[in-house]
């Protein structure tokens, strides 16, 4: 009968212990055995997605690179190499700076405002109160909605001609406010409308973290005579940990690679006052023509991510096992 | 053990394959057009050749006159079928990145850039039926020097400002014909309509209405007078402090409160409910939108008038250039089917429909047409038109400069005279290449 | 007493969030009721019965196909999301090596990586091999893209599976891959829910990648059916409106029948254990 499965794959019978002390075994094929045994063997297990990230992220991803080195204008055939001009370009471009700020509001701030009352939500959902099932759903559900689509339900409340905030705000001052067009302030609009969508998998990341403290910790605290403060500063925040690590990650990347509801309220402007690395890096490459500084920005980008994540990951790892 | 294994791997292979099959009937007639035989046609024999062919417009109405006019070219032709795509806001991109990897339809609209941007990767036309049809306005915007002829032009832009007809007549007011007379008007009808009226709407989100500004009026400004700065604009001794006052007259229609008050914010989508609601006087936009307009207010009368003059003694003009084209792909595998089907559209019947339902004016001489601004385009036949301002007179790359400069001009973070500082630095950096 | 008085404000409270979070889809909801010409402020609903919007969106959509479509590739690519996913988080979990740190590491990263400088050269692979306008092609590039995530997940739940079980199996005489598959695929029921949920939801909505490498008429998927609505002159806010509604209605579903183990499921890998 033709085999089925690959040999790694069969059961082996062969391995049982008995039958290794009965069986004389050529040695050979002991340490066969052996290395089939041993870890490295394993690794098979991601070849497939190592193979599709080679091909599909790495490949396209380090040709990329190189297109920042080139005055390329995206579409055409003609390319020069021209060093790192690009990169001095970037360095000196002031607008560049705005939009580095930017960034960091749109990734560090929604991080922030995002755990922050992901995890008041997940306190006040877990366990008391009526309907809990419902507020969750509707606190989630914004998480998916497509980002284009949730910038344009917000650019309807918005906008300064029949935008409903505004409807309320004629209301009572008789005068509209065309809140999106100040940088002071769109800047941070647009940060609170990633915050809004995206606090729906915080809360659910601490909510299933709540529910996995067993009660016993708290019922040795009551007894200690410990305050609710207490009882939240020493046994739930610390034991959510974790939870705090992956929520964090997830979000700064998220927040730091902001596209779509910029694209949607204010297209990066007025001029490049709201842009955000990738907005800008999309504009650098299309409308400009300029490939080149948008590769550049985008390895940039790339770098700054990686930085940021990184630092966070070992400074968040580092309180996990202290605790 | 053995079991969940191979069930497991089981359904990872039945998954390739059958996302491979179900694919398959895709993937033969991708990007090149490939040739598939017609099914249900067994006896014939003949190979199907399927042509791509991708078009920047979304508009109802046109979307439906182009399918129409395919619909008859296929049924004419058994053997050509046609994968006939639309997309407004993506397709600049897409096409960059199609152009970037060499893989273009074999059809498509080169949307005013035949020449400057598409140029490479299009076949020449010149021999074509239809090329000596071109009408004198636009037959140098798509022939080169060589006489390389680059697009079939459907209909060409003639653009100035359109208009609300009824609130002109309400409020008294004769078509300007100075941007001062446009400025007295735009004061006029923002005063006696209570503030109702804010005369112009444009948008910084979309900023190509700030570049469309900019490009129509420079023309009056520093090409369309006798004493003009054509030349020295070509030849690189252009004085850039002479483009100041272009940056300045944006500003004195936003000081007069002669335009949107949300500029910065407001979308070009937004314009043609508040231009139906009486909000807005002129709009300076394709003719495509004024069935976005009657869709709200059907019965609102709209007229197009020329671009009033800046420069004294001057008369208005209008701006031209390319609206609606076909150009076909130079290393498209059916160069003769592609041709063919340009053949079908540049037949009088099929450019006139076009032409009627965009409302522009058709590409090609002796085309007969009876729409809304027929009257308007008679009335003002005699008028010069220039092509657009930046695709004679500054390099490829310029325009956005020219639309995100005017936003920031708008905003308050750049002065005119920081305006055509900046414009002079981009030209000079563009110019190198 | 107490108790009870304390539930009641948390329910009130509760209630309050709810109600702000709801307002933008409360806007979205009157939006989609109402005529093109209803110039009433976006908070009223619409004083009559106007479902054309959602005809409308439907027909000029052609959501049917555009829904069968983005179905199809959203369930195939879920599915080899799991199985390459759950087959690489293994030894990257329990078998943590400098080389498998390093593998770990490279999957995560993708994460990061921007779309836009990888686009065109994306791109001009996708054509050379042929994987243009095709299922395959999109389905393993939205399988390469959400990898990062599922393996993320994934390695961290298996983490906190104790390995007293793993060694449990060992002494049964199991190999160590027979294992993966008889111990662990069966313990990762929660974190799949997990993964199924947000991977099936960023494949549904998928704008960029649909938009470049399915570009026939008849493969198109909703985002880029809805998309056609922003025209250059108008954008039929109604239509988008009801477009998006209709369009998360199944995401909705799954998220509400999959919310129980989804809880579970990031437990399990977020708490000390």
């Amino acid at each position: 009968m033709p085999r089925f499965l690959p040999p790694w794959l069969e059961e082996r019978e062969e391995m049982k212990p008995d039958m290794m002390v009965t069986e004389a075994v050529p040695r050979k094929t002991a340490g066969m055995r052996r290395l089939a045994q041993s870890p490295v063997m394993l690794n098979w297990m991601y070849l497939p997605a190592l193979l599709l990230f080679a091909v599909f992220i790495y490949y396209p991803f380090f040709r990329g690179l190189l297109i920042s080195f080139t005055d390329w204008d995206g579409y055409s055939q003609a390319l020069h190499y021209i060093g790192i001009d690009n990169y001095k370009r970037m360095l000196s471009d002031s607008r560049v700076h705005t939009v580095i700020i930017n960034t960091l509001i749109y990734g560090v701030g929604s991080t922030l405002f995002q755990n922050i009352f992901g995890l008041l939500y997940a306190l006040l959902l877990n366990k008391h109160g009526k309907g809990k099932t419902f507020v969750r759903v509707i606190v989630y559900i914004p998480a998916i909605v497509s980002p284009i689509i949730m910038g344009y339900i917000w650019y309807f409340l918005l906008q300064y001609n029949g935008g409903a905030i505004n409807d309320i705000i004629t209301a009572f001052t008789g005068k509209p406010v065309n809140l999106l067009a100040d940088p002071k302030v769109n800047v941070w609009i647009i940060m609170v409308v990633n915050t809004y969508q995206f606090l729906g998998i915080a809360m659910m990341i601490f909510l299933s973290g709540l529910q996995g403290i067993s009660k016993d910790y708290y019922e040795a605290a009551e007894m200690d005579g410990a305050t609710p403060f207490n009882r939240f500063f020493n046994i739930t925040f610390p034991l959510l940990a974790p939870a705090l690590t992956t929520s964090i990650i997830l979000n700064l990347i998220g927040g730091l690679k902001l596209f779509d509801v910029i694209a949607a309220l204010t297209n990066g402007g007025p001029g490049y006052a709201s842009a955000s690395l990738s907005t800008m890096m999309y504009q650098l490459y299309f409308a400009r023509q300029d490939a080149g500084l948008a590769a550049s920005l985008g390895n940039l980008m790339f770098l700054l991510i990686t930085a940021i994540s990184l630092t966070s990951l070992y400074f968040l790892r580092r309180k996990e096992l202290s605790q | 053990m053995r079991k969940r294994a191979f069930w497991f791997l089981a359904l990872a292979m039945l998954l390739v394959i059958f996302s491979g099959c179900s694919s398959r009937p895709d993937s033969g007639s991708g990007n090149g057009g490939s040739v598939e035989t017609g099914s249900g046609k067994i006896g014939s024999g003949k190979a199907k050749t399927t042509l791509s062919m991708m078009v920047n417009i979304s508009d109802e109405s046109l979307t439906k006159a182009y399918r129409e006019i395919v619909d008859g070219f296929t049924k004419e032709n058994p053997d050509i079928s046609v994968n006939l795509q639309f997309d407004s806001t993506g397709y600049e991109n897409t096409m960059k990145v199609k152009m970037a990897a060499n893989d273009l339809p074999d059809i498509f609209d080169t949307h005013g850039w035949a020449k400057l941007r598409y140029g490479d990767y299009l076949a020449d036309l010149r021999d074509e039926p239809w090329a000596s049809q071109l009408t004198d306005t636009i037959r140098d915007v798509v022939t080169d020097k060589d006489g390389k002829v680059y697009a079939l032009v459907l209909t060409e832009a003639k653009d100035g400002l359109l208009y609300n007809v009824g609130m002109l007549e309400k409020y008294g007011i004769e078509v300007p014909r100075t941007f001062d007379e446009m400025v007295a008007a735009g004061e006029k009808i923002k005063k006696e309509s209570g503030g109702k009226t804010t005369p112009f709407y444009l948008s910084g989100i979309d900023d190509s209405m700030i570049g469309q500004y900019l490009d129509n009026f420079a023309n009056p400004l520093l090409i369309t007078a006798k004493d003009n700065d054509g030349d020295a604009l070509l030849n690189g001794s252009f004085d850039w402090s002479h483009m100041t006052p272009l940056a300045q007259s944006l500003l004195t229609l936003q000081k007069q409160g002669l335009i949107n008050e949300d500029v910065l914010t407001a979308k070009r989508s937004d314009l043609p409910a508040a231009f139906a609601a009486e909000k807005v006087t002129f709009a300076l936009v394709g003719p495509a939108f004024m069935d976005s307009v009657h869709e709200i207010a059907p019965d609102m009368k709209i007229g197009i008038m020329p671009v009033p003059s800046m420069v004294a003694g001057d008369e208005p003009t209008f701006a031209g250039g390319e609206r609606n084209t076909l150009a076909v792909w130079k290393d498209s595998k059916h160069l003769d089917e592609a041709k063919k089907l340009l053949q079908y559209f540049a037949k009088p019947d099929n450019m006139a429909k076009l032409s009627n339902v965009s409302k522009n004016p058709p590409g090609l001489k002796d085309v007969k047409t009876d729409h809304e601004l027929t009257p308007y385009y008679e009335k003002y036949a005699n008028i010069r038109v220039f092509p657009y301002f930046d695709r004679v007179y500054l390099p490829n790359g310029m325009w956005d400069v020219l639309c995100k400069n005017g936003t920031e001009l708008l905003a308050g973070r750049m002065t005119p005279e920081q305006f055509s500082a900046s414009m002079k630095t981009e030209v000079e950096r563009l110019s190198k290449k | 007493m107490k108790q009870r008085k304390r539930a009641a404000v948390y329910t009130i409270v509760g209630l309050i969030v709810a109600l702000v979070h709801i307002v933008p889809f409360y806007i979205l909801l009157t939006v989609s009721f109402k005529d093109l010409r209803d110039m009433s402020s976006k908070w009223v609903f619409p004083g009559y019965w106007f479902t054309g919007n959602f005809v409308s969106a439907w027909q000029n959509a052609h959501l049917g196909r555009a829904f069968l479509n983005t179905g199809v590739i959203t369930v195939l690519s879920v599915v080899l999301i799991l199985i390459f996913g759950s087959l690489a988080a293994f030894p990257l979990a329990r078998y943590q090596s400098r080389l498998n740190k390093w593998v770990y590491g490279i999957f995560v990263s993708a994460l990061i990586v921007p779309p836009l400088t990888i686009l065109v050269p994306l791109y001009k692979l996708f054509v050379d091999i042929g994987f243009m306008n095709t299922y395959f092609g999109i389905v393993l590039l939205h399988v390469t893209f959400q990898l990062s995530m599922a393996i993320f997940l994934y390695t961290s739940f298996i983490g906190t599976i104790p390995r007293e079980l793993d060694e449990a199996a060992m002494i049964d005489g199991a190999t160590k891959t027979g294992m993966f598959f008889r111990i662990i695929l069966p313990l990762l029921k929660p974190v799949t829910a997990t993964i199924v949920i947000m991977n099936a939801n960023s494949i549904w909505n998928d704008y960029q990648f649909s938009l470049f490498f399915l570009q026939k008429p008849d493969s198109r998927t909703i985002t880029v059916a809805l998309s056609s609505f922003f025209g250059e002159n108008s954008a039929q806010i109604g239509w988008i409106a009801a477009g998006s509604l209709m369009a998360a209605i199944p995401s909705i579903l799954v998220y509400i029948l999959l919310q129980k183990y989804f809880v579970d499921g990031i437990a399990a890998g977020a708490v000390k254990g």
